[in-house]
């Protein structure tokens, strides 16, 4: 089985502020094995919590970014620490290129666990990625919720708001402020097409009739409460994180409060004594650098609680996804049983 | 020559700088004729001297002075006039060549050296010294070396005769009687020979009974009457006359007089009691000075107390002498922390054993710390004997000194065991002064001795008893049945003496020692209920934290025992409270005055650690420190890991125990799992599996060969313990299954249950119902058929996660909150103060009200 993947940018919305280059629109009809192959990647190295992460390859066409081939990282281990990745990777592509298949550069995957995959890394890799290369993106993989029995894929990229933010590398509460953003506008998902060849579908249209097995038992499985307590688990988790840095933030806040009262009296006072110097005929005091008496806190730095903003709102977006279909099967579940 | 009395009293010393002042200007008596003929030589002074006095006066100046300078380790000083001293000598050499060499020269030259060698000996002493003495020290020393060399077998002879006169006090005293009167003789016969008036005849037998120095003055006074001149003359002769009897004792005895003229009798004196206390007055006087030989002091006592025996002077003076014995046998350490020494410690425990002898045979003696000195009565008359000091507090510092002597003991030494059989010996000395006491003493003293005698029985296990309680006498031999009726049981004994004390005690520290120790010996012997009564009763653990540190120790001993008395009861709950105290600080061994521990160090000084030294209770004493915490884990793990079971999901469950939750967690931690080696690691073990329920493991953990040998067997009872255990054990698995595997089963039979724990169907019941009244589980009894039938109530894992999360969120939104008004703070100017304080205010109330909510929803 082959698919082919192709990935549809928006119309509008891909306009990179840097080079002003505008990437319209989309497809090619190239056959590829991407999707399995990232499947097959995280069915054999990973396990668990473990995320497995890989290369993308492809090419823009127009206003689409078609995504033609991809291939893994190796798993790193801790005696080759000497490893080098990106010889690796320019040596892949070279081989590839030699049996003239698609070598640019076009992004990276990363499976994840029960959604969570909104972090630090993910956010410094990225960006350095779209950085180099305007139309990276990022492939989501969700093996547990494919194991339910529907594939999620997903490709995000930075909003270019964000962007602008990473470049500058500047976190304070006033800098995030001042880009005025929101965990909403962090990330842009890019709608997912996938493609297979005519042949390909013909094919499978003969295998479904073949099939046997075709009962799709996994999507109508009424036990929920294991994915629910698990997302549960990591959202709890997030709170509590959130929980932390606010109070961090509080503290700092007020710190800096209590500063600034310190420093508006003591300029009081300064002016006060120059005042009565300058009516006894004296000069003024020399002028101090303020700066220096009262350093200011070091401000919390926000991205990471934007981070995780973000994450909780994955994951309830996850859980309110699978509690609406379960609901539903629930229902439907109980008609059945009452119709019987 | 102020040495020449060092050890004695100081109207003796007095007396010899009265002496000295004399000595110099002494003319030989012996010299008569050369006295004579020089007479118009130093004629403005009129004082008549020979060639010999002249030298021997600068020999015995130089003397004094090096004698001064070694008194105060003046090194240097020394060195000078030693020198000097030489050439002095060299000068006078021809008489010396005709006289022989003055004793008193190799007197110094012996002390002298010896005095050396025991600086250079001093490493402590020469380290201090600076270094002119130092450097002084040993040139003097090489000096004297070398210089003694020349004088070997004079040196010889005076040492013979010193260490001789120290073997035999008595005889040298004798000695000296009998030379003293000697000479005299000679003396006289000499002196009516050659002067003219022997007015001076009394004066001589005065000098024997050593009150040369004033009548010597009086006598001068009474010839002054006469002409000067004859007067200068006179005061010449006795002069001489005393430094000749000096010289003469020098020669025979020169050390004996040193230490036992102080307390000679002159031969002829009458021997009677006042004459005695003056002499005790005397060496007491001496008592506690710098340079007092204290060694020397007690063999003073007991010359005395034989002389008083000897001349049947009574009880009253014997027993006094006796009580100044025994306290110079305490005063012999100098500092506290010191322990007696062995030999002290029997001379010690003999001569209390003595006194108490005298005291129990003659019923009419009064002794009291309060009589006064004056209004004693020591003379043998038809009035009781009226005699100061106080026995009581005699015995409580030799019981504090056994105290001691046992601290100071390797607890694992045959030293110990040896010590340890004089236990006997005190308790038999405390046992004699309490039946004295009963008779003769006031009611405060009774209490003192009474707690002595708690102190000395509230520890021990009293086995008798403990037998006979079984029924077992009948097995043991006949001897031992007679030994047996005659001990009265140790609990009847602890109980009059300690109702005795409540009743009659006026200060509250004794009150306060018995109690605990009473509790002690209650809960020692498994008379659960009186201890813990007796605890309740007294208040004590509320104003415990204000007692001295002793007491504390003693009250945190009495709390461990209680808990291990409660352990062994079965009641589980109040052995871990009774236990967690001590236990949950991690300084059980500190609390219990069982040894000091290494990480307080640096906390304290030199000084605190003495002091807490002196607190440590002796060896014999200690509680087990394993045993205490085996039988802590355990009830804690009969406690806890039901509870844990109950609840898992609790988000805001406590812990019972930190300790047993740490043991756990390092359980947990370790890699590799062996089979269980430690105390610590069977209970953990065995926690883990009554977690699930499996009662067989936990049993076969807990109670095995090891943890027989190391913990169980230490139990008097130990089968009825560990019967007791397995029970436990049982019931407490069973709960834990029911709470663990509830929401598994719709319904159980109970037969099932009883099976698989082995108890009873009743307990079985008993156990379920209780948990069901306690709302712990949701569940019925189906009487018919036996079973227990769940209820699904219990919240679900999911239910119980949303429950968590929905009190996170709580906190959450509570924390954004206080950011927010924060912010509206900063923008609050002067003026809106008020206003922003009410609209925090509000907010709070709001909060609050939300939370309230929150609450309400759960």
């Amino acid at each position: 089985m082959i698919f082919q993947l192709v990935i549809v940018f928006p119309e509008g919305k891909c306009v990179i502020a840097t080079g002003g280059l505008t990437i319209s629109s989309i497809s090619t009809s190239k056959v590829t094995q991407v999707v399995l192959k990232i499947i097959k990647h995280y069915q054999e190295e990973g396990q668990g919590s473990e995320v497995v992460q890989g290369v993308l390859l492809g090419l823009v066409v127009d206003d689409r970014l078609e995504i033609t081939n991809c291939f893994p990282f190796p798993q790193h281990t801790e005696d080759d620490a000497d490893f080098d990745e990106v010889q690796y990777q320019m040596e892949m592509m070279r081989s590839l290129r030699h049996v003239n298949i698609d070598h640019l550069h076009v992004g990276w995957y990363q499976s994840t666990y029960y959604g969570s995959f909104v972090s630090r890394a993910l956010l410094d890799s990225q960006f350095s990625y779209q950085h180099a290369i305007e139309e990276s993106v990022v492939l989501i993989y969700d093996p547990i919720k494919t194991a339910q029995g529907s594939l999620s894929l997903k490709a995000y990229r930075l909003t270019p708001k964000l962007m602008e933010i990473c470049k500058e590398k500047d976190f304070t509460p006033e800098g995030l402020k001042k880009a005025n953003i929101g965990f909403e506008q962090m990330f842009e998902e890019v709608p997912i097409v996938i493609k297979n060849s005519h042949l390909i579908n013909v094919l499978m249209w003969e295998l479904e009739d073949k099939s046997t097995v075709a009962d799709k038992h996994e999507l109508l499985n009424l036990s929920s409460s294991n994915h629910l307590e698990k997302s549960l688990q990591l959202l709890m988790d997030r709170v509590d994180d959130m929980s932390q840095d606010i109070v961090k933030y509080n503290t700092y806040s007020r710190n800096l409060s209590k500063q600034q009262q310190q420093k508006h009296q003591y300029l009081q006072r300064r002016q006060q004594e120059n005042a009565q110097r300058q009516s006894r005929g004296e000069p003024p005091l020399p002028e101090e650098d303020i700066s220096k008496l009262f350093k200011p806190p070091q401000p919390p730095p926000r991205m990471d609680t934007l981070l995780i903003a973000g994450q909780i709102n994955n994951y309830c977006q996850n859980v309110k996804e699978f509690t609406s279909q379960n609901l539903g099967k629930l229902f439907m579940a109980e008609a059945l049983q009452g119709h019987n | 020559m102020s040495r020449f009395f060092a050890t004695g009293s100081d109207s003796e010393s007095e007396e010899s700088s009265s002496a000295d002042e004399i000595t110099p200007k002494a003319p030989g008596a012996t010299f008569k004729q050369s006295l004579l003929l020089s007479d118009d030589e130093e004629d403005t002074k009129r004082v008549v001297r020979s060639a010999k006095d002249k030298r021997f006066e600068e020999l015995t100046n130089l003397i004094k002075t090096i004698r001064n300078a070694m008194k105060i380790r003046d090194m240097s000083k020394c060195l000078e006039e030693f020198e000097q001293l030489c050439r002095a000598f060299l000068k006078s050499k021809n008489i010396v060549d005709k006289e022989g060499v003055p004793p008193f020269y190799i007197r110094l030259l012996a002390d002298l050296e010896d005095y050396l060698n025991q600086l250079w000996e001093d490493k402590e002493g020469k380290k201090k010294m600076n270094k002119n003495n130092a450097k002084a020290l040993s040139t003097l020393r090489q000096k004297i070396r070398k210089y003694n060399r020349d004088f070997e077998s004079e040196i010889a002879a005076y040492k013979e005769v010193k260490s001789k006169t120290k073997s035999s006090c008595l005889f040298s005293m004798h000695c000296m009687n009998l030379w003293g009167g000697v000479n005299l003789g000679l003396i006289r016969s000499d002196e009516s020979s050659s002067s003219d008036e022997d007015d001076d005849d009394d004066d001589d037998e005065d000098w024997g009974s050593d009150q040369s120095g004033s009548s010597g003055e009086t006598s001068d006074k009474e010839e002054g009457k006469t002409s000067s001149m004859s007067m200068l003359f006179l005061k010449n002769l006795f002069n001489t006359l005393f430094v000749f009897l000096i010289l003469s004792l020098f020669v025979f005895s020169p050390i004996a007089t040193i230490q036992e003229k102080p307390k000679m009798f002159a031969k002829g004196t009458e021997i009677n009691t006042a004459v005695v206390v003056k002499k005790l007055n005397e060496i007491l006087q001496a008592r506690g000075k710098k340079g007092t030989d204290r060694a020397a002091q007690i063999e003073l006592f007991h010359a005395l107390a034989a002389i008083a025996a000897e001349n049947n002077l009574g009880q009253g003076i014997l027993v006094k002498i006796k009580f100044n014995i025994i306290a110079s046998l305490y005063d012999y350490n100098p500092n506290l922390a010191a322990f007696m020494k062995p030999d002290m410690w029997k001379k010690c425990l003999d001569c209390i054993d003595e006194l108490l002898d005298i005291l129990f045979e003659h019923n009419n003696i009064f002794i009291g710390e309060n009589i006064a000195e004056d209004s004693e009565n020591l003379a043998v008359s038809d009035q009781p004997f009226r005699v100061r000091g106080c026995i009581l507090t005699l015995v409580e510092r030799m019981d504090e000194e056994f105290t001691k002597i046992m601290q100071n003991t390797d607890p694992h030494s045959q030293e110990y065991v040896d010590n340890l059989k004089d236990e006997g010996r005190v308790c038999g000395i405390v046992d004699r002064l309490l039946t004295y006491m009963e008779n003769k003493g006031s009611t405060e003293e009774i209490c003192r001795v009474y707690l002595r005698r708690i102190m000395h029985t509230y520890y021990k296990f009293d086995y008798k008893a403990h037998r006979r309680s079984l029924g077992l006498q009948g097995e043991t031999k006949s001897e031992q049945d007679q030994e047996e009726s005659e001990g009265e049981d140790s609990a009847v004994i602890m109980d009059r003496l300690c109702k005795f004390i409540y009743a009659k005690d006026r200060t509250d520290r004794i009150r306060t020692c018995a109690i605990l120790c009473h509790i002690y010996h209650h809960a020692l012997h498994s008379r659960w209920y009186q201890a813990r009564d007796l605890m309740l009763m007294s208040h004590l653990q509320d104003n415990i934290q204000h007692a001295d540190p002793p007491v504390q120790i003693l009250y945190n001993r009495t709390m461990v025992q209680l808990g291990i008395c409660a352990f062994r009861q079965g009641m589980i709950k109040d052995a871990h409270n009774a236990l967690l105290d001590i236990q949950s600080s991690g300084r059980a061994k500190e609390l219990l005055g069982q040894g000091l521990l290494m990480r307080n160090m640096q906390e304290r000084n030199a000084e605190q650690e003495k002091i807490e030294k002196r607190r440590q209770v002796p060896f014999h004493m200690h509680i087990n420190l394993e045993l205490l915490e085996c039988v802590y884990l355990v009830s804690a793990m009969l406690l806890e890991i039901p509870y844990m079971a109950a609840h898992e999901f609790d988000a805001r469950r406590r812990m019972i125990s930190k300790q047993f939750h740490h043991q756990l967690r390092v359980g947990e931690r370790q890699p590799l799992l062996g089979p269980p080696e430690s105390m610590r690691e069977h209970v953990v073990a065995a926690s883990k599996a009554m977690k699930m329920g499996d009662w067989r493991t936990c049993h076969s953990f807990i109670i095995n060969e090891k943890m027989n040998s190391k913990v169980w067997d230490l139990f008097p009872e130990a089968q009825r313990v560990r019967e007791m255990l397995v029970r436990k054990i049982q019931e407490e698995s069973l709960r834990t299954y029911l709470f663990t595997y509830s929401s598994v089963y719709d319904s159980i039979s109970m037969a099932t249950l009883s099976e698989m724990f082995e108890l009873e169907m009743p307990t079985v019941h008993s156990i379920i119902s209780k948990m069901i009244i306690n709302e712990e589980l949701m569940a019925s009894l189906d009487q018919p058929t036996q079973t227990v039938v769940m209820h699904r109530t219990e919240p679900t894992s999911l239910q119980n996660m949303a429950l968590q999360l929905a009190e996170k969120l709580g906190n959450l939104v509570e924390n954004n909150e206080r950011v927010f008004d924060l912010k509206q703070g900063v923008y609050g100017g002067y003026f809106n103060r008020d206003q922003k304080s009410y609209q925090q205010k509000q907010s709070g109330y709001q909060r609050g009200g939300y939370r309230n909510q929150n609450q309400g929803n759960y």
